[in-house]
């Protein structure tokens, strides 16, 4: 079974089709990005980018992700040049950070839609994400922040 | 810059440096292990306050090497409170650094200063403020003393600056830190007490540096301890009790042995634990389901009994504070707090390789010392133990308990490899332990000038602090003269000035485990007693900030108070009229030597409460990040509104009936108030704590809103509105 992952073709072992992705990302390939917070759809934090989707990997077979493009968190980045969400978030950091991958990717697909989203636009893609921290208002200052990076308003 | 005192190491006594054979390392030293603290944690369980301690010589907190740098080790647990980045700040600003240019590693058991207090009661930057400042100006002045000589100038000559020792006459020599220490001959000599920076010196101190660890973080590089991984590391599951206090009585492994990629199974009746390891999590959890077990025995508690039990009768309990003569009362009021989860995202996780003669455990932890003792407990002292703290996924008093690095202990000596164990969200939802329910009658009366004369206070809670450690740990710290949960004083006293006041306290056991959660007793006691100044102003028609501050006396405490109260009184527009339909309240509160005073205006619609607005006041002494202390406080109003507003644990039949975040959800963005306004009121003190005491106020600013807008006194967490 051969996976898109971030832009490179990698070889799955068989037998983790029916493994959530997220187990798939964290223990076989060791991808820190993903973040295990709830494993039933509820916190968002094992947020991925499938064919261009923010999707829940917990709720997402193996198998389903083959044929189609994946983003993770380590894939944002363009060499050492961070995606502006990522930008946006190094600037105004939350607190512990494991809630994080989850924003960060649901952010970067509300961007990829929406260039110039509203603050009831962004409360509106961010909300299912959980952060028991409290950084909300952090994350609402990020989006708009990153938004801004990505349309050059520095 | 003149130490006082000079001390000869002793490589015997510290394993030190020079001629180690290491190249020139000036490395890490020893480790204090856990005995010794004991008495300096009851110390600070009884002044609430962290208090100034840990050794001060810099090899227990640094390492020079030539090839990586300067090392930071740092004795606390990092779950979100950037503590990390606060101790490169105090160490930079004495080494002459910036705090970028230090790497930083968590202290682990067997090297640097492993924490006597753990990572608990907001104390981090209170506790290491003065040693980790020591150690950094100690160590400042030994590479200047050997600067002087490598280049060959009296030490009065020597500046340093940004990592490097220069001649005053000569600065474009530079020796780097680490070539001073390449290049050092025979023993150091460490001066004891070299002087420290003045508040006006200093440079990093009170700035908005960055964050140290979150870089790793934002590209998927730092571990977390659920991603902690060894070489042919397997993964555990352990079963649950069906009801709390259940044990096994019998165990079947079934078909578990010979499903695919089943390592493992091990059900140990005598010592109530049946456990599976597998090459995968799932196939392990897969496995895991289909053991027979059988279990005897638990409570059947629900969710009226528990509220029976837990039901304070006024007057009734150890009197833990008594003065004057409480008189005629003519105010009473009682207050509900519930059972409620930590839910930190990231779950308890531990993984843990032991051998014949290691045992290596890499731990989401709030104690590498804790979990180290636990270790020793269960496997002896013969084998050598290193507990690794890794990056917590949030902790909120969760992870000061050895649970998972005992399961994963037991299943690697079952397996022979090293075992990895992750609770999933359903085990923490319904196996974990709790904040404390509690339920507190109040009885006042204020005089015709609007002073409080007389207040009765009567507390019932569940335990607080001595469910959460192993007994053989807690029980010296209990027998230093606790006759009760001594969790139970944060926030536990009414701060007003009044001539008559006793309160009563009494422990209630229950069949649930309850303990740490932010703040300990803070929030439920806060809740009641600043809901309960609001009733005796309103029975007086005083403004309730008014009254506040009119009924604060003149001490320390009282005065920092009334100061924050001053304060948050302008940020809030307090004395303009609210915006339409909204109200305002008013509540503060005092823990771990820091003042809190916080205003929040709320909306209310369709019976649901919306917070629209929040400002607070702060004094938390010296703020070393405001950006950090600032998030800490936001943070803390998030938590404390999802626990006013949605948060309840439910047991029925001994059970938690709750089991993810469908049914215990969180506060979401949306319910978040846009606006949070924090405000650190300027203080001559010394850092004090941050983490937990915004929470304090929360519950009572919240109710005391909705009292304003629609005359319902709510007096149960979380709060809800009668149609
Ligand atoms: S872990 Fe996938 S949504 Fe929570
Ligand atoms: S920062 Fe800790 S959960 Fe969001």
């Amino acid at each position: 079974m051969q996976l898109n992952l971030n832009g490179k073709n990698i070889e799955i072992a068989e037998d983790l089709r029916d493994e959530p992705l997220i187990w798939t990302l964290h223990d076989r390939l060791q991808l820190n990005g993903s973040r295990y917070g709830c494993g039933a759809g509820w916190c968002g934090s094992c947020t991925v980018i499938l064919d261009g989707k923010a999707t829940r990997s917990c709720q997402t077979k193996t198998s389903q992700a083959v044929g189609k493009s994946l983003i993770t968190l380590e894939g944002l980045a363009n060499g050492d040049k961070l995606h502006p969400v990522q930008q946006a978030f190094l600037e105004n950091p939350l607190q512990c950070c494991y809630c994080m991958t989850g924003h960060i990717m649901t952010a970067v697909v509300l961007l990829e839609n929406t260039a110039n989203p509203s603050s009831v636009q962004i409360d509106a893609a961010m909300d299912a994400n959980l952060c028991r921290c409290g950084g909300y208002n952090n994350i609402r200052q990020n989006v708009a922040r990153a938004s801004e990076i990505a349309r050059g308003a520095t | 810059m003149k130490p006082t005192a000079e001390m000869r190491w002793k490589t015997t006594r510290r394993r030190l440096l020079i001629g180690a054979g290491s190249l020139g390392v000036l490395g890490v030293g020893g480790y204090f292990g856990f005995k010794a603290a004991i008495p300096t944690l009851v110390d600070q369980i009884a002044t609430e306050s962290g208090g100034g301690s840990g050794p001060t010589q810099p090899l227990f907190w640094f390492a020079i090497d030539p090839k990586t740098g300067i090392t930071l080790y740092v004795p606390k647990g990092e779950m979100g409170q950037a503590v990390q980045s606060v101790m490169a700040q105090l160490a930079a600003e004495e080494l002459e650094l910036e705090p970028m240019q230090l790497q930083i590693a968590f202290a682990n058991s067997s090297q640097g200063f492993a924490d006597l207090h753990g990572t608990f009661a907001s104390s981090s930057t209170t506790s290491l403020y003065q040693p980790v400042r020591q150690a950094a100006a100690n160590l400042r002045e030994m590479l200047r003393s050997e600067a002087a000589t490598q280049l060959g100038v009296p030490l009065s000559e020597v500046i340093v600056s940004r990592g490097t020792c220069f001649a005053r006459t000569k600065p474009n020599k530079k020796l780097a830190f680490s070539q001073i220490v390449a290049a050092k001959k025979g023993e150091w000599v460490e001066p004891t007490t070299a002087t420290l920076k003045s508040r006006q010196q200093f440079i990093t101190i009170g700035k908005n540096t960055p964050r140290v660890d979150v870089p790793a973080k934002i590209i998927g590089e730092a571990q977390y301890g659920i991603q902690a991984r060894a070489a042919g590391m397997l993964y555990g599951a352990v079963a649950r009790a069906p009801r709390f206090g259940a044990t096994l009585r019998s165990g079947n492994a079934g078909q578990a042995e010979t499903m695919p990629g089943v390592k493992k199974v091990v059900i140990d009746v005598a010592n109530n634990f049946a456990g599976v390891v597998a090459d995968t999590r799932t196939r392990a959890k897969n496995a895991l389901a289909k053991l027979q077990l059988e279990y005897t025995g638990g409570s059947n508690i629900g969710q009226t009994e528990l509220e029976s039990l837990v039901t304070a009768r006024a007057g009734q309990g150890t009197v833990v504070r008594n003065i004057g003569n409480i008189g005629e009362l003519n105010l009473e009021a009682a207050y509900r707090t519930p059972l409620a989860a930590h839910a930190h995202l990231e779950p308890l996780t531990a993984l843990v390789s032991v051998t014949s003669n290691l045992i290596e455990a890499w731990v989401s932890t709030q104690s590498v010392a804790l979990e180290t003792a636990a270790l020793e407990q269960q496997f002896g002292t013969n084998r050598k133990i290193i507990v690794y703290g890794m990056q917590m996924g949030g902790s909120f008093g969760r992870k000061g308990n050895q649970t998972a690095v005992l399961e994963a202990a037991m299943l690697s000596q079952a397996v022979g490899a090293p075992v990895h164990i992750a609770w999933t969200r359903e085990e923490e939802m319904q196996h974990s332990f709790y904040r404390q329910p509690s339920h507190t009658v109040l009885r006042g009366n204020v005089d015709s000038n609007g002073k409080i004369i007389s207040l009765e206070h009567t507390v019932a809670s569940g335990d607080i602090l001595t469910g959460s450690f192993d007994p053989a740990i807690i029980s010296p710290i209990l027998a230093v003269g606790y006759q009760i949960d001594p969790g139970i004083f944060t926030g536990l006293f009414s701060p007003y000035a009044m001539t008559n006041y006793r309160v009563h306290t009494r422990l209630v056991e229950l069949p649930i485990p309850t303990g740490l959660w932010r703040g300990l007793g803070l929030f439920p006691h806060v809740f009641a007693l600043e809901s309960f100044t609001d009733e005796l102003a309103h029975q007086t028609k005083q403004d309730p900030l008014e009254f506040r501050l009119n009924n604060l006396g003149a001490d320390l405490q009282a005065r920092r108070l009334k100061a924050v109260l001053e304060a948050v009184k302008i940020k809030s527009d307090w004395t303009t009229p609210n915006p339409r339909n909204t109200a305002r309240g008013v509540a503060c509160s005092f823990s771990s030597n820091t003042a809190v005073a916080m205003v929040v205006e709320v909306q209310v619609q369709n019976q649901i409460i919306t917070v629209t607005r929040v400002s607070i006041a702060i004094d938390c002494g010296l703020v070393v990040n405001p950006n950090g202390a600032a998030l800490q406080a936001k943070g803390s109003v998030v938590m404390g509104l999802s626990s006013t507003l949605i948060e309840k644990i439910v047991v029925e039949n001994g059970a938690v009936q709750q089991k993810n975040f469908d049914d215990y959800p969180l506060l979401r963005l949306k319910q978040t108030p846009p606006r949070i306004d924090v405000h650190f009121v300027e203080s001559d003190l010394d850092p004090q704590g941050m983490g937990e005491p915004v929470i304090g106020p929360v519950g009572a600013a919240v109710a005391n809103a909705v009292f304003a807008l629609t005359g319902q006194r709510l007096r149960e967490l979380p709060l809800k509105l009668e149609s």
